[in-house]
């Protein structure tokens, strides 16, 4: 493996369009594609990425005749070593302004910037010829991308030649939505589990996940390895509530903190608008629900509900005549189309016989959702074997809207009355094309989370196999995204929407290894880059809760008399 | 310092020069040798032996169709013939106030100046300073077989290197030329596989 402080190369042309091309001395296999690398260039130092690498010859001759066998073996080594070589292409991202080379000047420049540091900037202007290049050390990793010791920073893996931990500063990654993507079986739940016990540890933001298949909150088994996986609720009892969808549930053989019930008089007609495609809802949908919103208010979920569908009563005269309690007998008087009213009341029977949609709940259920959010804690929404398509969209969304209004309140309270800010919430959206696909985005209050919800302090975490399915965008709305393998081109093209170098990066997502290798992108790192993930086991616990986890082994030894 | 004298100058140009000598001092030149010719001062004039010769002269001729030529004939031929071995030298350089140059001599030697055989420390000194300049001057003669020129001496610069303990020498050489004529395919190909035979 290449020493990171020699240089492995120099750049021999090239540009800020089509990258530099960079000539290596060293054997091609110690680089890899997706390597960060620096180029020192006087005053300024550019930070890039290998996107391809070349195999190069003076004279087209030399590469096609095997000299091998001709020449001693010296000198044919002699003779490769100057005809045939590797070219790297260099995607360059960042330039960072270094001083003037030479002790006692750089010291004085320095001086003269005690105040204000100098940042990495975007790459502007490009290093000259010859300019030597070498591969990132610690130290220029942690020099973009953040020290891992510093608070808010949280190592999310580390680089793939040299094993230098990477971070990704989580107050920026809350500030804007983020996606992680990848297709099925490359790591997707694991990654979202190390960035929120991160996010959970770190506490600057409450985390609200819907957790479709109660992955989360309780411990789990790997699916493919057998292994037991630690939930986020056993480390973090204190700090996490699970929630059990309706009344009685059980997650994954235990019992949740507290259960959620939906009171009827919470869904409001939008919520049933969202369903559309779900429950096959008509055009004239819109109409009834409103007619219904007029005539009964809050309870117009419950009173279409009780309504008879088809009831019929004869008349003295023996004509038969739709019952008063019958939906055609209110759609008569609201002056509705039967048909319409009759065709919705049917469709709606699969909501009707919810069983977590009840009139009088129990409890306040999405209340003390939000109160456990407000309070700092973290909620795990689990959906029990509550798991069908139906029940993500019209829970998730129900409270989501709840969630945004309480936010967009305290927000404003905040803002006009000087009140406490609202804390930052992130809410982890799985299966996120489901919800924010080109049909419903423009409904759900998921799109306008991502796109203007971070002024209200509420972003998403969207967890997705199928980018490509999500509106536009919203896609381009993310902030940080962090992409596992992806096979399909939409898919790929869709996670790089919107950045520059896209072209140079698409092979590098399509060339990523499933399950150890993740790219980071977009607004919430400095540059992009492919990092080896995180493995989400002890040894990360013991990492992420440090000191804490070494006072209990110590306090365990002290019990037992040590 | 042993000197070996090899013969004295016939004719000569800014490129090259050409040595006659008899036959009995054709012992010490060797295809590839490096020469000196000394000038007024120390100064020196240096080339490289690419071509041996020897002509013809009316007795040779006469000699070559008679039966049974006695051996004593044939030494007093050689000893005693009227027309002079023939060296082609390359100019490669020259020594001037004590400084050497991979150049070509400001102006030649003249006609009889003395030729010696450079010694294996003159050789050392020679091929180490600066970085094989005066192998431009053998790449230029394109009508040379350059190759066998380059293995022939890179075979005995190798040898008295290898005498002082610097085995480096050859790799460098072989560096040198690539990297000079790593363009030409034909030609490096040939030189390398010169030089193939002498690793």
């Amino acid at each position: 493996m290449a020493d990171s402080s020699q240089p492995i190369g120099y750049v021999v042309g090239g540009g800020l369009k089509e990258n530099l091309n960079v000539r290596l001395n060293i054997p091609a296999d110690q680089v890899q594609e997706g390597a960060f690398v620096v180029i020192e260039s006087g005053q300024w130092q550019f930070y890039g990425l290998v996107t391809d690498l070349l195999l190069g010859a003076t004279d087209p001759r030399f590469a096609d005749e095997q000299s091998e066998s001709r020449l001693p073996p010296a000198l044919a080594h002699a003779l490769h070593g100057q005809t045939l070589y590797t070219n790297l292409e260099v995607l360059p991202t960042l330039m960072f302004e270094v001083g003037p080379p030479g002790t006692a000047e750089a010291a004085q420049w320095l001086a003269a910037r005690a105040d204000e540091r100098p940042r990495p900037i975007p790459v502007k202007t490009i290093p000259p010829h010859h300019a030597p290049v070498r591969l990132a050390t610690a130290g220029d990793i942690a020099e973009i991308f953040g020290k891992p010791t510093e608070k808010g920073n949280f190592v999310i893996g580390y680089t793939r030649e040299q094993n230098h931990p990477v971070c990704i500063n989580l107050n920026k990654f809350v500030q804007r939505s983020s996606g992680v993507f990848g297709a099925t079986g490359t790591g997707k739940s694991f990654l979202v589990r190390l960035l929120l016990a991160g996010l959970i540890q770190d506490n600057a933001a409450s985390v609200l996940v819907f957790d479709m298949h109660n992955e989360y909150g309780f411990d789990d088994t790997a699916s493919d390895t057998g292994l037991r996986v630690i939930g986020l609720r056993t480390k973090f009892p204190a700090r996490v509530r699970v929630v059990g969808l309706g009344q009685g549930a059980r997650i994954r053989g235990h019992t949740p903190d507290f259960n959620l019930e939906i009171a009827a008089s919470d869904i409001v007609p939008a919520d049933i608008e969202m369903l559309m495609r779900e429950l096959n809802l008509k055009e004239t949908t819109p109409t009834t629900l409103e007619a219904l919103w007029n005539d009964f208010h809050e309870d117009w979920f419950c009173r279409f509900c009780q309504m008879r569908n088809g009831a019929v009563i004869e008349t003295d005269e023996g004509k038969k005549i739709p019952a008063p309690d019958s939906v055609a007998a209110w759609a008569n008087r609201a002056g509705v189309n039967v048909m319409a009213a009759e065709g919705l009341h049917a469709k709606l029977g699969r909501v009707f016989h919810l069983p977590y949609v009840v009139e009088q709940p129990a409890a306040d259920g999405i209340g003390e959702v939000i109160k456990a959010l407000e309070a700092g804690q973290h909620v795990v929404l689990s959906f029990g074997h509550h798991e069908s398509d139906l029940d993500y969209l019209l829970v998730s969304n129900l409270l989501t809207r709840r969630i945004r209004e309480a936010w967009e309140k305290r927000t404003n309270a905040f803002r006009s009355n000087g009140e406490g800010e609202p804390r930052p919430l992130v809410i982890v959206v799985e299966e996120a094309h489901k919800l924010l696909n080109r049909e419903m985005a423009a409904q759900t209050t998921f799109s306008t989370i991502a796109r203007e919800m971070r002024k209200y302090y509420v972003t998403l975490l969207i967890v997705d196999q199928r980018p490509s399915q999500i509106y536009d965008e919203v896609m381009s709305q993310l902030g940080t995204r962090i992409a596992g393998w992806l096979g399909d081109e939409d898919d790929i093209h869709a996670v790089l929407s919107g950045l520059a170098g896209r072209e140079a990066l698409r092979g590098m997502l399509a060339r990523l290894q499933p399950k150890e290798e993740v790219l980071l992108l977009g607004w919430g790192v400095a540059m992009p880059l492919p990092v080896k993930s995180r493995r989400y086991d002890d040894q990360f616990w013991d990492e992420l809760l440090g000191s804490a986890a070494k006072r209990s082994l110590a306090q365990n030894l002290k019990e037992l008399g040590y | 310092m042993t000197t070996i004298e090899i013969g004295r100058l016939l004719r000569a140009g800014t490129t090259g020069f050409v040595v006659g000598c008899r036959v009995n001092q054709l012992d010490a030149p060797v295809f590839g040798g490096l020469v000196r010719v000394p000038l007024a001062g120390d100064d020196q004039v240096y080339g490289l032996i690419y071509d041996i010769h020897i002509d013809d002269d009316g007795l040779v001729r006469q000699l070559v169709t008679a039966e049974g030529v006695s051996e004593a004939v044939v030494a007093d031929n050689r000893l005693n013939r009227n027309v002079p071995v023939e060296m082609s030298v390359l100019a490669v350089g020259y020594r001037q106030a004590g400084r050497l140059y991979h150049l070509l001599p400001p102006r030649p030697p003249l006609s009889l100046d003395v030729i010696y055989l450079c010694q294996p420390d003159e050789v050392r000194q020679f091929t180490a300073n600066g970085r094989f300049g005066y192998f431009r001057h053998i790449l230029r003669a394109k009508d040379l077989p350059v190759g066998e020129l380059l293995a022939a001496h890179i075979q005995q610069a190798q040898a008295a290197h290898a005498a002082a303990g610097y085995r480096r020498w050859l790799n460098d050489a072989a560096q040198e030329l690539i990297t000079l004529l790593r363009d030409d395919y034909p030609t490096l190909m040939a030189v390398l596989g010169a030089l193939g035979e002498i690793a």
